[in-house]
Formats: structure tokens, sequence, C-alpha cells
């Protein structure tokens, strides 16, 4: 490489970052959950189907572009609440095909692959196509997952939030916001490294252990928790935390013989506003660790070492990160004496 | 009716079925998720009903006695039952298709777990447990409504009349229920809570805890004593409702206690584990051809053979798929539907 060539080089490169990064190229393709979608220009409509997706494209100032959302879990983060107030939320859980056509968007950006895939609960991906509509799915739902599996899908390697910054990154590019994209993915990434680094300094004991309860069908029945490959996961592997539930899938129902036998420091309990399930209360399930006479036998319950965390964060979105901070924070308290 | 030859076999139950019912027990208490050595069993065992103190791990013991144990009896008396509602369901209504469930019974307990779990009727106050109770008890008082419809406009030999249009009314009760169940799943329900709901339609022992025994146990022996002690009028029911009344046996009366004792048990029995099938329709069956129809050995043996069928069925529920728990009712059908067919081949040749 010659002087001038290098020199010219590196001035491009000074003028890429000054001027943020480039403009996205349409008509855009983009393989996207095992499919090429086909983008022609910046989408002026999208309906989102799942929280996550919204609250993305919330993050990147796309508020505007929002015509309607559906499938929330939680209330949406405090930072959006204004942005989200006049935006029309078609169902609480999965709305129907018409409803959501009806909005007339350009595309349709989902959360799950179960809402809008080949057999999705609104519809498959061809019916909205066949309308002219470009369907996205969080990559985070399928990059390493399984979603033919039924129910909430089985994890094929495990979650990396590395999916969530490539969805970022996708939706930023289809709808040309670039810039905010990557404002966004190095904000996530700063305070990913920092709770990591944060829980290093605890310096846990390594043989460490955790369940997350997400909800229970009915009282004492046997309760949902976290798979090994999942957000949770993720959040365990990256603090040196031994997940006691050894499935791949993304939420087994394990019995409580089987958690109470392993043994947990800690039990990550979902919080959400969601009560459909006798357990899907806070105080619902901390009423059984206490009173369950094997339950409350459970190292985690005696030692007090249960900690809340918001049910999003344990599904691999965004809010993942969060939960990391959570769970770091608590662990901050506590002393794990061997 | 098709017997096979028991006078020999008879003077055996005497000591057989506490032991057969109490090695069921054992194996139910033995055999879990989790493998615990049986001198550990032993020694929990000794130590709640024994008085003796060996030093045991807190959590094995929490679960031999807490968990296991419970289930194991809980299993048992929905077992016994579900056999006993159709041991007499079957000799009332004079047909061998009728059981516990043909009622509406099971279909109005699933209706009323779903509203609550999935449209949230009183979600909070309401378990889903008491919502199955509440949509039994519904089912079954709109059946016998419509059965009473159906029937009060006959005139001569209400009785058999009575009979048939409580059989059709049941049936339009479990399509009605069924349909009702199946439109608020489809209507609303996520991934999740579909998959929950499904394994509670299909029974769950999971949750059961001593506080269910308290329950489930009362329930099975007072039906067994209800049943017992009208297992006379039983006998004459099954030559019809006209030679029970020509008999002396009043048969409204006796009908009307022993369907609203055995819609009692059904309901009690659902709400705590969900819906399990096949045991209130093939046990009186099979029962009636190892014991013969006499009511004072058709109930016991009924309510026995389902105690340990139930139990059986809940050991392999937890252990035929490695770290996964499959719902009781698959397991039900899939040994019992098999096993039944041999009885009937059996029965059929010894005849």
């Amino acid at each position: 490489m010659t002087l001038a060539r290098r020199l010219l080089a590196v001035l491009s490169l000074i003028t890429a970052s000054s001027a943020g990064a480039e403009a996205t190229h349409y008509p855009l393709t983009m393989m996207n959950c095992g499919r090429d979608i086909h983008v022609d220009a910046a989408p002026e409509r999208t309906v989102t189907v799942g929280q996550s997706a919204t609250e993305i494209l919330y993050a990147l100032g796309l508020a505007d572009r929002v015509v309607g959302t559906s499938v929330w879990f939680t209330p949406v983060l405090p930072e959006f609440r204004e942005a989200n107030t006049d935006i029309e939320r078609i169902a609480d859980n999965d709305p129907s095909f018409e409803a959501v056509v009806n909005r007339r968007p350009d595309i349709v950006t989902a959360q799950y692959e179960w809402h809008i895939g080949p057999t999705g609960s609104v519809a498959t991906r061809d019916q909205f196509q066949d309308l002219g509509i470009n369907t996205y799915i969080m990559p985070a739902d399928c990059d390493t997952k399984n979603n033919a599996t039924g129910g909430d899908g089985t994890r094929t390697a495990a979650f990396s939030t590395d999916s969530v910054y490539k969805g970022i990154h996708e939706l930023a590019t289809i709808f040309d916001a670039n810039d905010a994209g990557d404002e966004l993915i190095d904000e996530l990434k700063d305070r990913e490294e920092n709770a990591i680094s944060r829980a290093e300094s605890l310096s846990l004991p390594d043989d460490i252990s955790a369940v997350f309860w997400f909800s229970s069908p009915d009282g004492s029945s046997d309760p949902y928790v976290a798979g090994r490959l999942g957000a949770p996961g993720y959040m365990m592997d990256k603090l040196g935390i031994q997940n006691v539930i050894q499935s791949n899938e993304e939420w087994p129902t394990v019995g409580w013989e089987t958690i109470a036998r392993s043994d947990p420091d800690l039990i990550v309990i979902a919080t959400m506003d969601r009560r459909r399930y006798a357990a899907d209360s806070v105080e619902t399930k901390r009423d059984f660790l206490r009173h369950d006479p094997v339950a409350s036998q459970m190292s985690a319950v005696q030692n007090g070492h249960i900690i809340e965390m918001d049910a999003h964060a344990m599904s691999a979105t965004m809010r993942t990160i969060f939960g990391l901070e959570t769970l770091v924070d608590a662990l901050s308290g506590m002393s794990f004496a061997r | 009716m098709a017997r096979i030859s028991v006078s020999h076999s008879a003077w055996h139950w005497g000591w057989l079925a506490p032991l057969l019912l109490f090695a069921a027990v054992m194996a139910g208490t033995a055999i879990g998720e989790t493998a615990i050595p049986f001198d550990t069993i032993l020694k929990v065992l000794a130590n709640h009903l024994g008085g003796t103190a060996f030093a045991v791990d807190r959590i094995d013991a929490g679960i031999v006695w807490e968990y296991r144990l419970s289930r194991a009896i809980l299993a048992a008396c929905c077992g016994a039952g579900l056999a006993l509602a159709g041991v007499v369901l079957q000799a009332l209504l004079r047909n061998p298709l009728a059981d516990p469930f043909l009622m509406g019974i099971s279909a109005g307990a699933s209706t009323g777990a779903v509203s609550v779990a999935i449209l949230g009727v009183g979600a909070g106050t309401l378990t889903l447990s008491l919502g199955a109770f509440a949509g039994a008890g519904l089912a079954f008082g709109l059946v016998v409504l419509l059965a009473h419809a159906a029937g009060s406009g006959t005139g001569g030999g209400r009785a058999t009349q009575a009979a048939g249009a409580i059989i059709l009314a049941g049936i339009a009760g479990s399509q009605l229920f069924n349909a009702l169940t199946a439109l608020i799943i489809a209507k609303s329900a996520s991934a999740e809570q579909a998959r929950g709901i499904m394994f509670w339609l299909m029974g769950n022992l999971s949750g059961v805890r001593w506080s269910d025994v308290a329950l489930g146990l009362p329930a099975a022996l007072a039906g067994l004593a209800i049943c017992l002690w009208y297992r006379r009028a039983l006998d004459a029911f099954t030559f019809g409702a006209d030679s029970a009344a020509s008999l002396g046996i009043p048969v409204r009366r006796v009908r009307g206690v022993l369907i609203a004792a055995m819609a009692l048990v059904t309901a009690a029995m659902v709400s705590m584990v969900g819906a399990i099938g096949f045991v209130g329709l093939v046990i009186p069956h099979a029962m009636r051809f190892l014991v013969g129809s006499r009511h004072t050995r058709l109930l016991p043996a009924s309510a026995l053979a389902g105690a340990v069928f139930l139990i059986g069925a809940d050991v392999l529920s937890r252990t035929l798929v490695a770290g996964q728990v499959l719902p009781i009712g698959v397991v039900t059908a899939l040994i019992g539907a098999p096993a039944f067919a041999l009885i009937l081949i059996r029965g059929a040749r010894t005849q």
C-alpha cells in the first residue's frame, strides 16, 4: 500500500466516523430467520407483534413509524412511556391477522416466530407477503433456536446478546436509522461489560447455582423454569453461575422434587403484570417458597437469596442486559459462606 | 354378565387387596423424578410413622413424605373415586358406556379451569382447582336440569326414560362445555398458556400435597361408604329401574343421592388432579370380568383396582420419559386401553 493510499484510507475512516454510519442503500435484501426479505424503501408504517421489537424501535427513535403494537408482557420501559401513549395497542396478546393488516403496515416486526412464522398464530410470513407486507422476526428468537418443537421452542445452542445486537443493527438498517442503531448497541454493550466486570469484582464462589422461576400453572404444580440455553442461561454463564436445570427447552416444566434436590444457591423469580396463573405474582411465588414443606428447606430460601427480575428480561430481548444488571445488583448485597 | 370362575380367588382377595394397595403406595413413594435410596425412604417413613429419629437429609425427607406419599395416596383416592363413580353410573343408567365424564363433569371442570387461567375470571382469588370445581358443579347442574326437563314430560315408564335422558343430556352438556373450552383457548391463549392448560386437561398430579389428601381421602371414603350402603339397590338397578321399584326401592331418591354423591366425588377429584379419563369407564368393566357384577364385591374391587391403577399410572407418568412428566391421562389410556383389550379377549374366550 502506498503512503498516499494509506493516508486516504485513514482519512476515509475519520470522515466515516465523524459523519456517523452510512445511510442504507435501497433496495435492500436481507436474510431474516431463514428467509430473504426485500425492502424497497425505509418503511413508513410498522405494526409490532411483541414488546421486544416495539421497545427497540422506540429506542431507535422510530416511534412515529409504529402504527400499532401487540403482545405486551410488562409495562413499557419508563423512558418510552411518553412515546408509547399515542400508539394504538391492537391487542395485549396475539392480534388477529386482519387487525394487523388493517393498519396498512409496510413491515410487521415480530418478537416470536410462533406469532409470525411457519405455524404462526397470527399468520405465516407468506400470508403477509401475499399482501405485499414484509415481515421481520427478531433474530434472538430464531438464531440458535428451533421453534418447530412446539411450545416455547428449543434452543440448539446458547443464546447470546449478539443476536439482540444483530436485531437492533438490522432494524436500524431497514429503517435507515444507522446512527441510532450504532449508538444503542454501543450503550448496551457498555452496560453489559460493566455489569460483568462488577460481578467479577464480587469474587463469587465458583460453584454457585441458580434456578429462574417464571410462573406455575397452578399453586404447587410443576413450575416453568428457565432452560440452560436461553436468556437466563446467558446471564448465569456470564456471571459464572450454574443453572440447576439442564434442559435445552426454553421454558421446561420441572417438578419441585427435582429443583429442591438440586438445592440452588439462588432463586430468581419473575415479576410481571400478567395475572393468569396463580404463580404470576411475586407474592404468590414468595409465599410458596416460604410455606411449602420441601421448597422452604432449600438453602436459597433459608438464606433469603431470592431475586426478583422483570419477566421480560428473562426473554431473549434488549432487557436481558438490564436483567444482568439486576442480578449483579442483587448479588453484590449477598454473602455466600462456604 | 361375563364372569371368570372366581370361587378360589374370592378367598384370596381378603388379604391380597390391602397388600396390593400397600405395595402400590410404597412404589409411588419410592419412585420419582430423582433417585432416592430405598433405605432413605424406609428411614423417612419410620421417622414419621414409628417415631424413630434416623438422620436423613431434610430435603430428601420432605420429598418422600410431603410430595411422594401424599401424591400416591391422593392418586389412590382419585382412582378409587373415579372407578366407583363409573360402577354406580353404569348400574343406574344401565349403560355400559356410562362414566363420570359422560355427565359433563369433566368438560365443565375444564371450562372452569380455562376460564380462570385464560379469561382471568376471578383470577387471583380463584385457583385453577376452584375454577374447575365450580365449572364441574355448574355443568352437572345444567345436565341434571336438562335431563329433568326432558324426562318429566313423559308419562309411563318414567324411570327408564329419565335414565336415557340423562345420558343424552350429559352428551349435550359435554359437547357444549368442550366447545366453550376450545373457544376460550383458540381465542386468547398464548403458547405457554395453551401448554399449561392442555397439560391440565389431560390430568396432572404434580402439585399434590397433604392438603389435597385432606379433601380427597374423605371424599373417596364417603363415596365408598355411600355406594356400599346402597349395594343391594345397585344390584336391583342392574335389572332396570322398574324392577328396582317393584322391589320396593325408592328409585328417585336413591338415584338422586347416588348420582349427586358421585358427581361431587368426581368434581372434587377433577378439581385437584385434572381430567383423567379411562378409569371410570374401564375399571368397572375389568372388575366385572374378574369378580362378577354383584356390587358387594364389585364396589370394593373397583375401588381397589382404580386406586392401584392410578398410582401405577402416576409412577409411569413420572418415569416413562426421563426428565419429563407426561400427563397422566396419556398414560392411563396408553397402558390401560391395551390391558383392557386383553381382559376383553380373555373374558370372551373363557365364556
